[in-house]
């Protein structure tokens, strides 16, 4: 990058707002042709709204993009694409049944005298795959690609449509390091034709390592753009995290008692391996770590969603089954997911049923459940959660994204968990809401409940935790207690930087 | 770069046309009789109908989508064709009001999926019913016989070139001309990237849903047609006219490699479904096997195509760390 040449891409100003979450506010972004430019920030910084805006996915509420020059034209994936940006997402998007050449020159395949151009199309995604220098042969079809090669049909696609702007969201997410030297190899080369390539990525070392300069974007605002040699990894967390942390998170002082949970020597292979902690009653351990570190799936094995490979759980002594959910939640287990859409409600069934269903059998009279019963369930739970409800038989989806998971607590607190595992409990929910969920829960705490929190918002766990374990790349790298933990320090064991 | 044998074993209709070729050789070593000219001629003569209606269903089957309405549809414009004279109208004017039908089923198929976003299935099962309701109303109990189906379209379905039916040198050359569109012009090919993957399809650009609707119209259109094949073939219609045939369009489509699950297959594949289904058929008669084994041996049939195609995707390895296939 040289500072005397013209920006490829300036954006000034971005906002973006989605219903009353402020996705983008002073999103600032500039491309110099010939560059690696690394865009960082915790989840939920804003990060993926602005890629999507580059997509033509989202289109700001304010700001302006200006691409060569030239204002941007957003709104359209199609447009975006003309005007020379690719986006390349976490998870590519092929067309499995089509060949790599076609999935090269979808939508706009070669043509010869008003017909496709088979021929061509193949030669010239060979010569793409050449000088990305991978062997591919452009006439099998995309079905069963590995995630790397898929990466590359991706960017061959993107050298195809001579794209100036090429945006790799988490690319490195789902690679070996075979892979990943692979793909730096191309980004380096595409950098050397003069593209800007954007590089978003959680681990800390590969962007040193890759990139000549970072932009750090916080709470939807850009906090800061410098040469890569200028930072380092202690400057870029400082600045991923600086916030203060507000009083949103009223802990309540618990009392912590015997061991409720312990899980030893935990495996899944692919996912996470030698998991072992313990949770006490009247705790609050907060699970952290970025996404795709394998927290999900963790508290999905030891709740019996998923079966391990290897290791134990025990709930106060007793052994649990393995991969046997119901057994567990007879047990006293209890998890509330993270998508609560897809896998916590029943959308179109009613409040009172949705809140009954863990219940039913409790409810049942000689294996009739009566509505009243479930009715009755629900309408002493939704007074202790604060539900906002017009009739205790409106189908769930018309009620907010925070009432429904009160809904989803309180089908789980009705069972009277031992055990209560709550995976990202507050996302995408509004700031009254979540000090409402934050204090249910520390207040189950102080009965003497063990909770488990999964959580990716830092100040979220830093705030409720008695004690913090950090996940990386499917394995415990890191364990704090309330007092000794600070999000520089979370965040470090998370990204891998040692200090 | 890959040798021509291996090309060749890609090809998805591959293993069914051998299939084919080993159910008719069984047969005619069985029964000498299906290898004549004649015999061979009633396989052709068979298969065509539910072959164009295959060619057609294969539009809509790319897409993942399905078109049931068809088998009203073509029993509709069957019919109209068999009465255009009665009613005091020409050829062309039966031709035209048929082709008209087809296309507008079509396109309330086409809107209401395309648009309205709502499944296929569903819409085409309504419009299958709610054809079919018109259908009854203005056949009532009216049968076309011979003597009023009009002189052209008798003689389709009457004459022969060489040999081959001409009923099945239409569907034939229409099979060809459908293949020739679906394989190299770029808005067809946009089907079968719809079928594969639809948000990506969203994501690269293609305008999704205009072309869901004129491949529904297209499907639509060609059916209208086939009425008049019908008409042609069986020389009679009434209101009974096509009634279930449009699942076993679908089956020899299934059968013949287009895959359900969207993005992949061919007209060529669903021709050669259509041959397999109609050779069983006949096969069965050859060789004395009472009839109604014919609808356990399709079943069976369809279970295997769609059980051989999972065993042969699921056969198809991750590529290697550093590109594939090396």
């Amino acid at each position: 990058m040289a500072p005397s040449q013209k920006p490829v891409l300036e954006m000034r100003d971005a906002a973006k707002a989605f219903g009353g979450v402020q996705a983008l506010k002073g999103a600032e972004l500039t491309l110099y042709p010939g560059e690696i430019h690394a865009l960082l920030g915790e989840n939920g910084a804003g990060k993926s709204t602005l890629l999507k805006a580059l997509a033509g996915v989202h289109k700001i509420d304010s700001g302006s993009i200006t691409l060569n020059g030239k204002t941007f034209e957003q709104g359209s994936t199609r447009a975006a694409r003309d005007q020379g940006i690719a986006v390349i997402y976490q998870e590519p998007s092929l067309f499995p049944d089509l060949t790599l050449a076609e999935n090269v020159f979808v939508g706009r395949q070669l043509e010869k005298a008003g017909v496709v151009d088979w021929k061509s199309m193949e030669q010239q995604a060979k010569s793409l795959f050449d000088q990305l220098g991978v062997k591919l042969d452009p006439s099998i079809r995309a079905r069963g690609l590995s995630i790397a090669d898929q990466q590359i049909v991706e960017i061959a696609k993107a050298l195809s449509i001579q794209a100036t702007v090429i945006v790799m969201d988490e690319p490195t997410a789902a690679l070996s390091s075979k892979e990943v030297d692979r793909l730096f190899k191309v980004a380096r080369s595409l950098e050397a034709q003069g593209c800007a390539v954007v590089f978003v990525s959680h681990r800390l070392d590969e962007v040193f390592a890759l990139c000549s300069r970072i932009t750090i974007m916080r709470d939807g605002a850009t906090v800061g753009t410098d040469l890569a040699k200028d930072l380092n990894e202690a400057k870029v967390i400082k600045l991923m995290v600086g916030r203060e942390i507000s009083e949103l998170y009223p802990k309540l002082p618990a009392k912590i008692g015997d061991v409720v949970l312990s899980v030893d020597g935990l495996n899944l292979a692919g996912q996470f391996a030698d998991i072992s902690f313990e949770v006490r009653a009247g705790e609050i351990l907060g699970l952290a770590g970025l996404v795709g570190s394998g927290r999900s799936e963790v508290v999905r094995a030891v709740f019996g969603v998923d079966k391990y490979d290897k290791g134990s759980v025990s709930l106060n002594g007793k052994k649990l089954r393995n991969g046997n959910a119901a057994a567990n939640m007879n047990a006293g287990l209890a998890l509330v997911p993270e998508d609560r859409r897809q896998q916590g409600l029943f959308m179109p069934t009613s409040i009172a049923k949705n809140s009954a269903v863990t219940m039913l059998k409790k409810l049942a009279k000689l294996f009739i459940v009566r509505a009243k019963s479930e009715a009755e369930l629900a309408a002493e739970w939704g007074k202790v959660l604060q539900l906002k409800y017009a009739d205790i038989q409106d189908p769930v989806d018309r009620l907010s994204g925070g009432n429904q998971q009160k809904v989803v607590l309180a089908k789980w607190l009705a069972t009277e968990p031992k055990l209560l595992i709550v995976d990202e409990p507050t996302r995408g929910i509004d700031v009254g809401t979540k000090s409402e969920v934050h204090r249910l829960l520390s207040q189950k705490a102080q009965e003497g409940m063990a909770i488990i929190m999964v959580s990716s918002e830092l100040p979220e766990v830093l705030g409720m935790a008695d004690r913090v374990l950090v996940m990386r790349e499917g394995r415990m790298v890191g364990e704090f207690d309330r007092k000794q933990a600070t999000a520089e320090k979370v965040m470090a064991a998370a990204t891998g930087v040692t200090k | 770069m890959t040798s021509l044998i291996q090309k060749a074993l890609r090809i998805r209709e591959l293993p069914i046309f051998l299939f084919l070729v080993v159910v008719a050789l069984v047969t005619g070593f069985a029964n000498p009789a299906f290898f004549t000219v004649a015999g061979l001629q009633d396989v052709l003569l068979g298969v065509s109908i539910v072959a164009v209606l295959a060619i057609a269903q294969t539009l809509v089957i790319v897409m993942k989508h399905i078109d049931l309405s068809v088998g009203s549809t073509i029993g509709f414009t069957a019919y109209v064709m068999g009465a255009a004279g009665s009613w005091g109208h020409s050829v062309w004017w039966g031709l035209a009001v048929s082709l008209g039908i087809g296309i507008a089923v079509g396109a309330i198929n086409g809107f209401l999926v395309a648009y309205m976003k709502l499944p296929s299935l569903v819409v085409t099962l309504a419009t299958l019913y709610l054809v079919k309701g018109i259908f009854n109303e203005i056949a009532g109990g009216d049968t076309i016989t011979g003597d009023r189906v009009p002189e052209a379209v008798n003689a389709i379905g009457a004459n022969y070139f060489f040999g081959v039916p001409y009923i099945y040198i239409i569907v034939f050359v229409l099979m060809l001309v459908v293949g020739f569109i679906m394989k190299r012009m770029r808005a067809a090919r946009d089907l079968y990237a719809i079928g594969s993957n639809l948000s990506a399809s969203e994501l690269a650009g293609i305008p999704v849903a205009r072309r869901v609707f004129l491949a529904f119209v297209a499907t639509g259109a060609i059916t209208g047609l086939a009425g008049v094949l019908l008409l042609a073939r069986y020389n009679t219609a009434d209101a009974n006219s096509g009634v279930g045939i449009e699942l076993y369009a679908i089956a020899a489509c299934v059968i013949g490699g287009v895959a359900i699950a969207g993005g992949i297959g061919t007209v060529y594949g669903a021709m050669i479904g259509a041959v397999l289904l109609q050779t069983i058929t006949s096969a069965l008669g050859a060789l004395g096997i009472p009839q109604f084994w014919q609808l356990a041996v399709n079943g069976t049939l369809l279970i295997a195509a769609i059980s051989l195609d999972r065993y042969l995707s699921s056969r198809v390895k991750p590529t290697s760390i550093m590109g594939s296939h090396e």
